[in-house]
């Protein structure tokens, strides 16, 4: 492993994370993992890419939807998993994203990387966020939504999934300072100049 | 039987092989349990009398309730445990440990008080006379007093499964049905405790394993040990396990509902010795559908990874075995009922009476077997798929939407035959259902599967 280094990237939807991830692992050169985890997960298990999107960065359990019994392990208890289950599904994924981390220098954007790599020896986990009226903007292009209530709907919807997935798994609170070695908002320095940031923030601390 | 990360044996392996491997402990577990039931009550039958036997037929629905919030904590705490386990995050699994005793202790001892308060009423609810009522509650009494004790083994025995001891937990069952075994006969012939020295029985069995986890759980070289930081609850870990454990709780709600029913109706139509049949007729029942349960068991996996990777075959011919076998032990449930009803009531009984009410319930009861077998394979096959939905409905609705309604109306018509009837009738019904949602099911998968074909002979 030596030099390796790993950078994890938890962000707010509509933040600009994932592209101020992809321009990081441009300039230093690195690998840039996101979506790409679950073609590898498929792969490493033999089953489809749809069944790990179909899972993507959901957490299963809600009151509600366990009073309903819609996601539970409705029927019996104890000695056997379903095997769709997402907790197997994620355990599939961390180990792709455990292999990959340890094997070479990469970016990870969500999915818990930073906690899966918790006992990686030089690891550097960010969090970023922008102004709300950025990230609407930014998700009404990306999403090619033409109001902004939607945006707002979207936004608040998949932020409450990835803190609902991330503390799930993690027992860690998604998005609170203690969770992160920097938290950043994109809006401050924009897309670029976030990115130019880190860059001097990954670099300085790995050099 | 529990997560791995290298699941590609379930795609490759002989699917019957496979299928032997993962059910085969479950079924153990299962029968286990169901020997432990049968035994109990065969020594209430001649140890204390027949109408004791309708005493502890009334207890069922309570036990039940208990079973119920044990799996409220139960389910929940054992999956999160396995995630963070599957993560080697130690210290989040020993905070999940220290948590679900908590939760254990904290739910058993409420359910104890509220239901010591309110035992008689409790109890006359559940179907008991002033004949029954003192058995039901001399027994109850000692197992609500043991009930912390209760939600503490089963609890930790969970906890031993999922933290990849399965062979731990389940040499705890055995053992609790062997010393059980041994002290039954020994408190009630030996000491006459009567129908208490039954439950002392079952408390003590418990105590003793117990002991044994937490002995387990005490070894601090262990991956996960109990420490005393840990028992504090954690929000988070409450809300996670509870979420999880609602479903499984409302599932055994529901049963001891349709319990209650029973027992009432058989009380009204056919008197105390009924309700006693009832007892005798569920534990020869629960002995066959145990089997089921754990082949269930067995085949979740399979049957998950092959429909997730596509191999539809594969899917397929798990479902056609399981189905196979279910089948076969319910039938056989069914032949050995009907043709030697007799010597299954006297086992647990000498009362005339009682085994003739037993003798016409177990033969009408069993007339559905030969097809619950294919209904029960059903509703886990597609629990097993990730088609949650289909399978709660098919389960809810077995019992609440046709039993209940039968529950309810055909003793009005019919008396006590009329209780028993509606049973095989709700069965039929929701073997139909089954066959309808498979079906359709297939016309869908054959189309894939089709697909599949056509896909992969391309690149050869």
């Amino acid at each position: 492993m030596g030099t390796n280094f790993v950078v994890n990237i938890g962000r707010q939807q509509g933040s600009g994370g994932r592209q101020i991830g992809q321009l990081l692992a441009d300039q230093l050169a690195i690998p840039f993992y996101d979506k790409e985890l679950i073609t590898l997960a498929a792969k490493q298990s033999g089953l489809q890419e749809e069944v790990f999107e179909r899972a993507d960065e959901k957490s299963r359990y809600t009151l509600t939807g366990g009073l309903l019994g819609l996601k539970g392990p409705a029927l019996d208890m104890g000695f056997s998993r379903n095997y769709l289950w997402n907790e197997l599904l994620f355990k599939i994924q961390s180990d792709v994203i455990r292999e990959l981390g340890y094997e070479k220098s990469c970016i990870f954007v969500g999915r818990c990387a930073d906690y899966i790599l918790r006992d990686h020896p030089r690891a550097l986990n960010l969090f970023i966020s922008a102004d709300l009226n950025d990230r609407i903007e930014r998700v009404m292009v990306n999403y090619k939504l033409t109001s902004k209530e939607k945006a707002t709907d979207l936004i608040e919807r998949m932020d409450k999934r990835r803190a609902g997935y991330y503390n799930y798994y993690t027992n860690k609170k998604w998005g609170t300072a203690e969770s992160y070695h920097l938290c950043i908002n994109s809006s401050v320095l924009g897309i670029k100049g976030t990115a130019n940031f880190i860059e001097g923030f990954v670099k300085q601390k790995f050099q | 039987m529990k997560f791995t990360s290298n699941p590609t044996e379930l795609g490759q392996e002989k699917v019957g092989k496979l299928l032997v491997r993962y059910a085969l402990p479950s079924i153990i577990a299962m029968t286990a349990s169901s020997i432990y039931h049968i035994t109990d009550s065969i020594f209430i039958g001649h140890g204390v009398g027949a109408l004791a036997l309708s005493g502890l037929a009334i207890t069922f629905p309570l036990m039940n309730l208990a079973a119920a919030f044990g799996s409220l904590v139960g389910a929940g705490s054992a999956t999160l445990l396995s995630i963070r386990l599957g993560q080697k995050d130690y210290e989040s699994a020993n905070a999940i440990l220290g948590n679900a005793l908590t939760l254990n202790v904290l739910i058993g001892l409420s359910f104890s008080i509220l239901s010591f308060i309110f035992l008689d009423p409790i109890l006359y609810f559940f179907g008991a006379s002033e004949v029954t009522l003192p058995y039901a509650r001399d027994f109850m009494e000692v197992i609500l007093l043991g009930n912390v004790i209760t939600h503490l083994y089963f609890g930790l025995n969970a906890m031993l499964r999922s933290s990849g001891r399965p062979e731990k937990s389940m040499f705890a069952t055995v053992a609790t049905v062997v010393i059980n075994l041994i002290l039954n006969p020994l408190f009630i012939f030996g000491f006459q405790w009567g129908i208490k020295g039954s439950a002392w029985a079952t408390v003590i069995s418990q105590v003793v394993m117990l002991v044994w986890q937490l002995k387990f759980f005490s070894n601090k070289s262990g991956f996960i040990h109990l420490q005393r930081k840990t028992f504090k609850l954690q929000k988070q870990i409450v809300t996670d396990a509870l979420s999880i454990g609602m479903s499984p709780f409302l599932m055994n709600a529901v049963s001891c509902l349709i319990v209650i029913v029973i027992n009432q109706a058989l009380l009204r139509t056919g008197g105390d010795l009924a309700v006693g049949a009832y007892g005798i007729v569920n534990r020869i029942a629960y002995l066959f559908i145990m089997v089921v349960v754990g082949l269930n068991q067995g085949m979740q996996p399979i049957a998950g990874y092959n429909f997730g990777a596509r191999l539809y075959k594969r899917v397929n011919e798990v479902l056609k075995i399981t189905t196979i076998l279910a089948t076969g032990v319910t039938t056989f449930g069914f032949l050995f009922a009907n043709l030697f009803p007799e010597a299954f009531a006297s086992m647990f009984t000498n009362d005339r009476e009682l085994i003739e009410l037993s003798v016409n319930g177990l033969r009408i009861v069993f007339l559905s077997y030969p097809i619950i077998g294919f209904q029960m394979v059903t509703a886990n096959f597609f629990q097993s798929i990730g088609m949650v939905g289909k399978a709660i409905f098919m389960s809810l609705s077995r019992q609440l939407l046709f039993l209940l309604p039968c529950l309810l109306i055909f003793p009005r018509l019919w008396g006590i035959n009329g209780v028993w009837f509606s049973m095989p009738a709700a069965d039929l019904i929701s073997s139909i259902v089954a066959a309808v949602l498979l079906t359709q099911h297939f016309r869908q998968f054959k189309r894939k599967e089709l697909e599949e074909e056509n896909v992969r002979q391309e690149p050869r």
